[in-house]
């Protein structure tokens, strides 16, 4: 990205949440109660949460499916095993002779 | 049924290694060289029972098998169960490193004894040695579930709340252990009677 394109995108940015306070002020008239404000508030914060509850619970389903064991290991380990008992047996047949 | 790290105080850590050190080297000086084949597929069987999981109800328990393993190994099952959860925490991330010791003695001790208790009663006939493998299979996992109640009344639980639990939540891994080991006990007894010789009471 050239300079001028990033001060571009950084002027649009500053311009937008200079004119957001106003764009408010503006759709919310004076006269309207802020109960209404407050209730729409609440009821976003809660649909929020819910939101990212479900996403905490999504991200600890996804840690424990990491922990699992996957096929990987658990070859791994057979091959462990064979092969430690395979170095024993060898040991073993040596002493013999 | 395996115990984590830093649940067991120090003493009870150091102590289980220690015995389970000295029991594994008893049961490698018992190992027959010419058993290692069997040895091995034991162990690796062993190892790979822990990832058959029984669902029951919100959460799984696994297959253990230590009744099996002492049935088919003997004295060498201590040797076979200390490989295989060695290699279990290490890859699979059960049990804890440091509680080694203890989780060997769990599940060793019990093999032992039901290899002793196996080889004792099995008898002659295929249907005896079906029972008395089937028996074995399950008491197993039940000594297994009161061991571990004995190390965790030294982490400071009650023993009989903890008993209790442990055998409870283990009611289905125990039949179905009892039966596993019946049927592959019934199955080596009619294709390889020889796998069920007895070792303990043959001369090192």
């Amino acid at each position: 990205m050239t300079i001028i394109q990033r001060c571009f995108m950084v002027g649009v940015l500053c311009l937008f949440l200079a004119s957001s306070p106003s764009l408010l002020l503006a759709q919310t008239p004076p006269g309207e109660s802020s109960q209404e404000v407050i209730t729409l508030l609440k009821e976003q914060n809660s649909k929020l949460s819910s939101d990212l509850r479900r996403i905490q619970r999504e991200i600890a389903a996804l840690r424990a499916d990491l922990e699992k064991p996957g096929l990987k290991e658990v070859f791994a380990g057979i091959g462990y095993i064979f092969g430690l008992f395979g170095v024993a047996a060898f040991v073993a047949s040596r002493r013999k002779e | 049924m395996h115990i984590s790290d830093g649940v067991l105080p120090i003493s009870v850590t150091v102590g289980g290694y220690v015995a389970s050190a000295a029991i594994m080297a008893w049961s490698a000086h018992r190992t027959n060289s010419e058993e290692l084949p069997k040895l091995a597929v034991v162990t690796a069987a062993f190892f790979v029972a822990s990832l058959v999981h029984v669902p029951l109800g919100p959460t799984s328990v696994h297959l253990l098998i230590p009744g099996l393993t002492g049935a088919l190994l003997g004295p060498s099952a201590f040797l076979s169960i200390g490989l295989g959860l060695l290699l279990q925490s290490l890859l699979i991330q059960f049990g804890g490193l440091t509680a080694l010791g203890a989780n060997a003695l769990m599940m060793g001790l019990p093999a032992l004894v039901c290899g002793w208790f196996f080889q004792k009663y099995k008898g002659r006939t295929q249907l005896r040695q079906v029972l008395v493998g089937g028996l074995a299979g399950a008491s197993g996992t039940a000594l297994a579930a009161i061991i571990l109640a004995i190390l965790l009344v030294t982490g400071g639980e009650d023993f009989f709340g903890v008993a209790k639990i442990a055998l409870l939540a283990h009611v289905p891994v125990i039949i179905i252990e009892g039966v596993v080991s019946a049927f592959t006990i019934g199955f080596l007894a009619r294709v390889k009677p020889v796998l069920l010789k007895p070792t303990f009471t043959r001369s090192t």
